[in-house]
Order: structure tokens, then C-alpha cells, then sequence
């Protein structure tokens, strides 16, 4: 163990509890970055995973712990009973982000393939081992390009198999959950407009242009373009928010906003 | 023998006098002096012109050339002073008498001093550098005599007076005025412009600003202009006859700027003369003053353009929000025609078909026919009136005039494809009916669309001639073969309608009678023994029957109805009383139809050949029809409920421009990929220019719709958006 000055320690322990990382590899990260938090984020986030040896055995054996009995695919009750084993509620995002990293085609499924190759690339091959990757999945969503892979990956991800479009109510469920993360002030009332005016099922471009609509205009609508490239129905609910005087002269003025 | 040596021979030159004797010169330069006086004092026949011109040619010669110049000048002047003295001395309106009898013994006498002169002039005058004699003389009139003290201001204000007395309707004598300015001409353009011109056009500027005022309050736009115009010609003319021709536009600018410029919006918009009213009471004359005096000063053609523009654009607008003349479609499109060629012989008569006019014109009308959405349906009804009747007997060079100003009104619709819907209703129901006055009428208007819009426009109209003309070559084969086990079968004539290019509407099966049901089977089995693969269905909604009807005293009629009607008045056959519950049920022709077919049955007086209990103009359910015994009519052949196009009713107004909405989607799509296919990469805004650009044509695309169909795109995986830049699309192949 280094003797580190107890600056230097403190940021050590701050990106451990973040990142989920061993001791090793957060110093390694800090030191690359000359002690900054913000660029040892960067440099972890960007390094590529170290393939780290899983053992298929025990792969194996998690995989038939959780498997359905009928058939070849770990199904809700088993997904149920994965949650339970790392301690991690069915409804938590980090699932999503576990999803993710499966490429699982479909919620509440996992292919054997999905689990097996998804557990190898995050280096886990026992419960303990999984458990202790849960904060780093966390951290993800903290990464804005990993947030923007997984906030696209959900649409898919949440939508029924052969639909093209994602129902409204599920849409506005992984809207709460994702933006939840990202603190977009005007989610609630695109939800409430969704509810109000749309009532129809979401494409997958509006869906993906919301979130860039969050990131680009935020809550200053001034210089929102209606004849521009997003989609009518943000077009449509810029012209609620005016309507509604929720948006005046460009800027939010909702009071539940103060605080 | 002895030799004589000769003497030289030698003679001596004359001697002349001596070089540079004073003596010699101040005698020989009296002598010159005194011929001067004599020529001024017009007594130069006893002069010996070789003498004197040989006593010059010898002072320069032995360099007294500077004591004969200055001489010169010293005698002239003293010459000039005593004619200025007499001309100043001249009283009243001889002064420009005096004064221009005096420049022409001047020049008369300078003509004869440079004569004498002529050697210095061509030697010691350029060797020094001097002023040669004849401009000499010109230079000491000017400074001697024109700008002496008394008689330059008097000049000047002669002149003004006599021009002033002419513009006040005086006769005055123009030869003199024109003698005098060419003498300020002949004395050089800058003695006249400042001596005359430069006052001449400021007196000018007072005159014409106090007389514009003048006339602005006491005349009407059209007299003023004939005045102001009558003003303008008469100083054109004032310079032909004395001024000189550099000063027309210079004077013409000032009457230009006093006499319209200064009261270009005055005139314009005078009330019950101005412009407006020109335009309303057609006074041609009066608006082709306007415009070609308007024309000469600046933007004042633009001001009577943005008038005219004004007032054409409330006249039409007035003329399509008048929800009186929304009531009558032809008259609706008569009155727009009659207003373009009102303003038409505005700008050919008055305008000189000024192009700027006709612009503006054209952009009035395009402004005002779209402001009714309703114009496009409008007009096909107005075409259908005249192809059905209106032209009927018409020369054909009159319906090509005729079709070619609908086609103006066309050309300025911007939904072209709102009026490709209607007018292809319309010419179903003309060609179905049979009630076109002419096919080369129909087919040349057709043709003129196709040059406007496209092929694509068209075709679609054109395959429906095609099917009439299939139609009758058909019946033909069909007759030619079966025409003799037709009986007394009825006769059957049937039209087969491509699908996709006639306007058909789902058109529920109604129950036939047999007699026409047998005669039907009949074409159907020919048709389709002809034609592998083809589908036949019955469109009765837009059909038309022939019937021949007896009634109670034996009184005979042929009743012209349609299909519907026919299947209603066959069942009175063997019936006496059917309700209209009865009917709907024989016949299974829709209710809200049959109600329309049983009201011009039973309601309409003089074709009411059905009788109705109870009478009214409702029809219930459970009303009573009975065979009308008791009609009667003037006419042998009875027309009921003829297929009339009318314009639409609100609802119906409605539906039609949703499937027109609609009809727009796959077009703006097409043009989407077609774009997109061409460009592979493009960013949002040039593809909606683009599609824009390709339809309009025909339409003019929503932005919003555009970005919806890009949306659909989108989402069919024909395109995608670029991954770095969001407003930038690619096409999937």
C-alpha cells in the first residue's frame, strides 16, 4: 500500500465508490490523469476492458441457476431470482445497463448466448464478482456516449417484437427511469403532452431526437427551430409548452421548477 | 592674231526701304484704321480689298504684326462701345430688334476685318499665341456690348418676358427670339447657359410650381394631366423653334418635376378622378397620359403600378370573399375573366404593355383567386358550363380564346392538383352523359394542361377518352355479333371505366331489373370472352336510362332518368303503392339516394311523374309513392334529375380537399426518394426546398407534411439521419 496524502486519498475512495474499480487500477487512472477526477473518469471509461479470464464452468452453472425449465432462455422468474441473488430491485436501471452490455434483444429475456457473452465482456463469472460490478454499471450512466448507447438501446430493448414503434406507456415508463439519471427539466410535461395530445406510439427517430432535444435546447427554447430536422412532434410540444405558458420568451417558467 | 579678255556682267538689286521704319507703319496702319471705320460705317465699296490685305500682309512682315493687333482691338472696341451706347438707347421691344441688327452688320463687318487680316491670322496670331480675329470679335461683342452693365440684365429679362407672354398664350416673334439665342450660342454654350439658360430654367421652376399649385386646386387628375402634358409639348416645341436642342431635357425635367413629381401622390389619388378612377370607368386616354408622364419622372411609375396593384388586389378580393358570388361558380369565374381583360386593355391601351404592369398583374391575380379556396373547383365548373353549352355553336378559333384565358386563370392556381380532382369529376360526368359540345374542344384544353403540368398530370385524364373511345368500339363488336338475339330487349350502352382514372366512389350493388339485368348478363359474357383476366363491376350510381311511359289518358312520354330512377319507376309496373321503405328494400339502392331520386320524382313540379302522400318535400320513411296518372307535360322527351355538375356543399367540400390531402402524401414521398436517390446525402432544409421546387407545379407542399413523410421515411428505413449531424439524412438502398 502507497502512502498517499490524504488529498489524493480521498479522490482515491471517491472514484473506487463511483467506478465500482479495484484500488489498482483507480490509481493507475488518477495518476494518468495528473489527480483530476473528471480526466481519470475519461481515461477508465476509454480504456478498453481488460479480458479478463471467466471461467466457462462457472458461466455454465450461473446460467442453469437462473434458466427456465421449459425452455432455453432465462425468462422473468429467472431474472427475478438474479435480482434477488445480486440484490438489485427488477426495476432498477442498472438492469437496463446490464441489458446492454447482454445485447439482450428483448426485456425480461435472456438469450444463453446474450448472458454467457454478456457476463464474459464484463468480466464476471460468479455472484461475488457480479455483485461487485453493479456500481461500475452504475457509473456508466454518467458517461454521456454510454448513456446515449443505452438510452437508444432501450427503444429496442423495451418495444414488442415485432413492432416497429414503441407503445406510449412504456415509452413514457423508460423515460422516467432514464431521465431520472440525466435531470431533464421538461420530462414530466413531455409526458403529461404525450398523454394529452399523442396518445399513439413512438417512432424510433422521435425517440432518439428527444434525447437529443434534452441535450441541445435544455430549457432555453428561444432559438428552437420548428422548421428545422426534429420531428413534428416535438415541433408540437414546443407549441404546448408556449400555449400552456410554460415556456415565455424562451425560458421555463413552471414554479414547481424553483427550489 | 590677238586674244579680247570679256568684262563680268553685274547688276544691282532694287533697293527697298529700310526694315523697321516707324514712319512707314503708323502711315500704313492709318490707312487699315481707316478701312475699319469705313466697313463699321458701311462704306466699304470703295475699299480696295488687295491693298489693304497687301498693307497687312507687309506690317507682319516687317514685324509690326503687334501694332496692327492691338490696333485691331483698340478700333473695335471703340466701334462696339458706340453700338452698345445705341443699343441701350433702344426703347420697348426695339432693344432685340436693335440688338440683333446690330450682330448682323457685326458679323458682317468681322467677316470682312478677318478677311483683310487673314495673314496675321495664319502667322504672327499662333506664333504669340493671340486670340484669332473672328473670335476676337465674337469675345469683345460679348464683353463690350451682351455683359455691359445696362443691357445684360435688360436682355435677359426681354427674353423671360417674351417667353413668359408666349406661355400665356401670346404670339410673339419667334425669329427674333431665335436670332438672339443663337448669337448667345454663337458666342459660346457657356454665355448661353449662364446668360439665358441657367435663369430660363429657374424662372421656369416658379412658373410651372405656382401654376401646378394653380391647377391642382382647380382641376380634376385628367385635366391636370392634359394640362401638364399640353405643357410638356409646348416647351418641346419652344426649343425646337429658338432654344437650343441641349437645353429639352433640362427644361422638359423642370415641367417633369413642378408639374407631376411634386404631385405625383396628389394626382394619383384624387378622389372621383385619380387613378381609381381611371381604372373604374375605363378612360383609357387618360391612363395612357398618366402613364407616359408619369413614366418621366422618377418612381412614378411605380407609384401608379402599386395603386393599380392595390386596387386590383381589393376589386378581386371583394370579388372572391362575396359570399353572394360564391353562390353562382360561372358567374364567379365570368367575373374574374371579365376583370383580367378589363386590366388587360388597361395595359395594352393605356400601359404600352408595359412588362412591369403585367407583372404586377399577374401577381394581383394569383394573390386574390387563391385567397377562395374554393377557385379550383370553381373554375372546372365554369369549363364544364361552357363544354356542356356555353359554346355550343361557338367558332373554333373563339373556344381555343376562350379555353387559353382559362387556362390563364389555371396557371395562377396554387393547388393545380385541387382542380385536376374536380375537373376530372366534372369530365367524367360530361363524357359519361354524353353531353360535351365537343371532343376537339375537350381534347385541345387537355392538351394545353399537359403543356403546363406535365405528362403525369394528364394521363390519367387522357386514359379516360381512351376508355370512351374503347367503349364505343366495343358496343359496336358487341351489337355487330349479338344485335340480331337482342329481341326486344332494351338497349344496353355501356362505358368500361379503367380503374384508377375515373373519380369512382364506392358504388354499392342496387338491384337491376331483369329486363336490363338479361341484356347486362349478355355484355358481361362478351366482354369478358373477349378480355382474359378482366373484372367487371357495375358503377349504377353514375349511369342513365331512356324510358318510354304511358300515362292515364293515354298521354305518351320518353323520360330521360338516371339508373337509380329507373330501377324506382320500373317497379310501378306491377305495382300500385310502395312506400319508400318498399322501394329501398326492391331496389337496395342506398337510402340517403334514393331520397334525392324520389324527390325529383315526386317533387319537382312538371316532372313529378310520381305522386307522393303525404305532399311534402321531406321524404319519411314510410311515405307513399303511386304512378302519376294525372301528369302532363309540353314536351315529349321529359329530362329528370339530369346529372348536372353543382358545385359542392360544405361537408362534401371538406371530404375532397382530405383525399386531396391525402393524395398529396405519396406524391411528396416520391419526390423525397427521388431526391434522395439522386443526392444519397442531403440536409433538411434543401430537401424541403427541393420537393418544393418539384411540386409546386402542382402544389405547394407543407414544410410541416414534408417533414412528416421524412419522418415516415425514417422510420421505413429509406433514410436515416447521419450519425454525427442530426439534420442530415442518407438514403438506404
Amino acid at each position: 500500500m502507497h502512502k498517499l496524502g490524504r488529498g489524493h486519498r480521498d479522490k482515491l475512495q471517491q472514484f473506487i465508490t463511483i467506478t465500482g474499480a479495484s484500488e489498482k487500477i483507480a490509481l493507475q487512472a488518477l495518476k494518468a490523469s495528473d489527480w483530476h477526477l473528471e480526466g481519470a473518469f475519461d481515461f477508465f471509461y476509454n480504456q478498453p476492458q481488460l479480458k479478463t479470464f471467466t471461467d466457462s464452468r462457472h458461466l455454465e452453472e450461473l446460467y442453469n441457476r437462473y434458466k427456465d425449465a421449459y425452455v432455453d432462455m432465462i425468462l422473468a422468474d429467472g431474472i427475478t431470482v438474479l435480482c434477488n441473488d445480486i440484490q438489485v430491485d427488477p426495476q432498477d436501471i442498472v438492469m437496463l445497463v446490464l441489458s446492454w452490455h447482454m445485447k439482450a434483444g428483448t426485456m425480461c429475456e435472456f438469450s444463453k448466448k446474450e448472458f454467457i457473452e454478456g457476463l464474459q465482456s464484463l468480466g464476471i463469472d460468479s455472484l461475488d464478482k457480479f455483485r461487485e460490478k453493479i456500481p461500475y454499471m452504475r457509473s456508466e450512466l454518467k458517461d454521456e456516449q454510454k448513456f446515449r448507447e443505452i438510452y437508444n438501446f432501450a427503444f429496442g430493448w423495451a418495444k414488442e417484437k415485432g413492432q416497429k414503434s414503441l407503445a406510449l406507456d412504456t415509452a413514457i415508463g423508460m423515460w422516467q427511469l432514464l431521465f431520472a439519471e440525466k435531470q431533464w427539466p421538461l420530462v414530466d410535461h413531455w409526458c403529461q403532452f404525450l398523454q394529452a395530445r399523442h396518445n399513439k406510439a413512438i417512432s424510433r427517430d422521435t425517440w432518439s431526437q428527444l434525447l437529443e432535444f434534452a441535450k441541445t435546447v435544455g430549457s432555453n427554447l428561444s432559438d428552437y427551430d420548428a422548421e428545422g430536422a426534429w420531428p413534428y412532434l416535438i415541433d408540437e410540444f414546443v407549441e404546448y409548452l408556449n400555449e400552456n405558458g410554460i415556456i415565455q420568451n424562451g425560458l421555463i417558467n413552471d414554479s414547481s421548477l424553483k427550489w | 592674231m590677238s586674244t579680247q579678255k570679256k568684262r563680268p556682267y553685274h547688276i544691282e538689286a532694287f533697293k527697298h526701304r529700310a526694315v523697321g521704319d516707324p514712319k512707314y507703319a503708323e502711315k500704313t496702319w492709318k490707312v487699315l484704321e481707316h478701312a475699319i471705320h469705313e466697313i463699321y460705317n458701311h462704306n466699304a465699296s470703295g475699299l480696295s480689298f488687295e491693298e489693304l490685305y497687301r498693307n497687312a500682309y507687309n506690317m507682319v512682315l516687317q514685324k509690326f504684326g503687334e501694332k496692327l493687333y492691338t490696333g485691331l482691338v483698340t478700333t473695335m472696341t471703340s466701334h462696339l462701345k458706340e453700338i452698345s451706347q445705341s443699343i441701350e438707347s433702344a426703347q420697348g421691344e426695339i432693344f432685340l430688334e436693335e440688338i440683333n441688327r446690330k450682330w448682323v452688320d457685326h458679323n458682317k463687318a468681322l467677316q470682312m476685318i478677318r478677311d483683310i487680316l487673314m495673314y496675321m491670322d495664319r502667322t504672327f496670331i499662333p506664333s504669340n499665341h493671340k486670340t484669332p480675329v473672328h473670335e476676337l470679335g465674337l469675345n469683345l461683342w460679348r464683353d463690350v456690348v451682351i455683359h455691359s452693365s445696362k443691357t445684360q440684365a435688360r436682355l435677359l429679362d426681354t427674353l423671360l418676358e417674351l417667353v413668359l407672354r408666349e406661355r400665356n398664350g401670346e404670339v410673339i416673334n419667334r425669329g427674333l427670339m431665335r436670332n438672339i439665342i443663337k448669337m448667345l450660342m454663337d458666342l459660346g454654350l457657356p454665355v448661353y447657359q449662364q446668360d439665358f439658360e441657367k435663369h430660363f430654367l429657374d424662372v421656369s421652376a416658379n412658373f410651372y410650381c405656382r401654376e401646378s399649385q394653380k391647377f391642382i386646386e382647380s382641376c380634376d387628375c385628367g385635366d391636370y394631366l392634359k394640362k401638364a402634358e399640353r405643357r410638356l409639348n409646348e416647351e418641346m416645341e419652344r426649343v425646337s423653334h429658338y432654344l437650343d436642342p441641349r437645353s429639352e431635357s433640362k427644361i422638359t425635367n423642370v415641367v417633369e418635376k413642378e408639374m407631376i413629381e411634386s404631385h405625383m401622390h396628389t394626382l394619383v389619388h384624387m378622389e372621383n378622378s385619380g387613378l381609381v378612377s381611371m381604372l373604374v370607368d375605363d378612360k383609357y386616354e387618360d391612363l395612357q397620359r398618366m402613364h407616359n408622364l408619369f413614366r418621366r419622372v422618377p418612381d412614378g411609375l411605380t407609384i401608379v403600378k402599386d395603386v393599380m396593384t392595390s386596387f386590383v388586389r381589393d376589386t378581386g378580393k371583394q370579388l372572391v370573399m362575396d359570399p353572394e358570388r360564391l353562390r353562382d361558380p360561372v358567374d364567379f369565374v365570368q367575373r374574374l375573366l371579365d376583370l383580367k381583360d378589363k386590366y388587360d386593355r388597361v395595359i395594352t391601351m393605356s400601359f404600352n404593355n408595359d412588362k412591369t404592369f403585367q407583372n404586377a398583374l399577374n401577381s394581383s391575380f394569383e394573390y386574390f383567386i387563391n385567397l377562395n379556396a374554393r377557385s379550383p373547383e370553381f373554375i372546372s365548373l365554369f369549363v364544364d358550363d361552357k363544354l356542356r353549352r356555353g359554346l355550343k355553336g361557338v367558332g373554333e378559333e373563339d373556344v381555343e380564346i376562350l379555353l387559353d384565358k382559362v387556362m390563364m386563370l389555371f396557371r395562377y392556381l396554387q393547388e393545380k392538383d385541387v382542380f385536376e380532382k374536380y375537373y376530372k369529376q366534372h369530365l367524367a360526368k360530361r363524357l359519361l352523359s354524353g353531353k360535351t359540345i365537343s371532343d376537339d374542344a375537350e381534347r385541345s384544353l387537355i392538351v394545353k394542361l399537359k403543356t403546363e403540368c406535365g405528362y403525369q398530370f394528364t394521363s390519367k385524364l387522357e386514359g379516360m377518352f381512351t376508355d370512351m373511345k374503347t367503349s364505343h368500339d366495343t358496343m359496336q363488336g358487341f351489337y355487330a355479333i349479338l344485335g340480331t338475339e337482342m329481341g326486344d330487349s332494351p338497349s344496353l350502352s355501356v362505358q368500361v371505366l379503367t380503374t384508377g382514372s375515373w373519380p369512382t366512389q364506392p358504388s354499392p350493388p342496387c338491384n337491376l331489373p331483369a329486363e336490363i339485368l338479361g341484356v347486362c348478363d349478355k355484355f358481361r359474357t362478351y366482354y369478358l370472352g373477349t378480355h382474359n383476366g378482366r373484372r367487371l363491376s357495375w358503377q349504377t350510381n353514375m349511369g342513365t336510362a331512356d324510358l318510354k311511359a304511358t300515362f292515364g289518358k293515354g298521354q305518351k312520354h320518353e323520360l330521360n332518368v338516371s339508373t337509380y330512377q329507373m330501377c324506382v319507376l320500373m317497379l310501378f309496373n306491377s305495382a300500385e303503392r310502395l312506400t319508400c321503405k318498399e322501394i329501398e328494400q326492391a331496389t337496395a339502392i342506398p337510402m340517403s339516394d334514393l331520397r334525392r331520386c324520389l324527390q325529383s320524382l315526386a317533387c319537382v313540379k312538371g316532372k313529378n311523374v310520381l305522386r307522393k302522400e303525404p305532399m311534402s318535400k321531406d321524404i319519411a320513411e314510410d311515405d307513399a309513392f303511386f304512378f302519376n296518372d294525372k301528369f302532363t307535360s309540353k314536351f315529349f322527351k321529359v329530362k329528370i334529375g339530369t346529372v348536372v355538375a353543382q358545385r359542392e356543399s360544405e361537408p362534401e367540400n371538406l371530404e375532397t380537399r382530405q383525399r386531396v390531402e391525402e393524395d398529396r402524401k405519396p406524391q411528396i414521398e416520391a419526390a423525397i426518394v427521388r431526391i434522395m436517390k439522386s443526392r444519397r446525402t442531403l440536409d433538411h432544409n434543401n430537401i424541403v426546398a427541393e420537393v418544393t421546387k418539384q411540386l409546386q407545379s402542382r402544389f405547394l407542399p407543407n414544410p410541416v407534411v414534408i417533414k412528416k413523410r421524412i419522418e415516415s421515411l425514417i422510420e421505413r428505413e429509406f433514410l436515416e439521419r447521419d450519425k454525427v449531424d442530426r439534420k442530415l439524412y442518407r438514403y438506404l438502398a
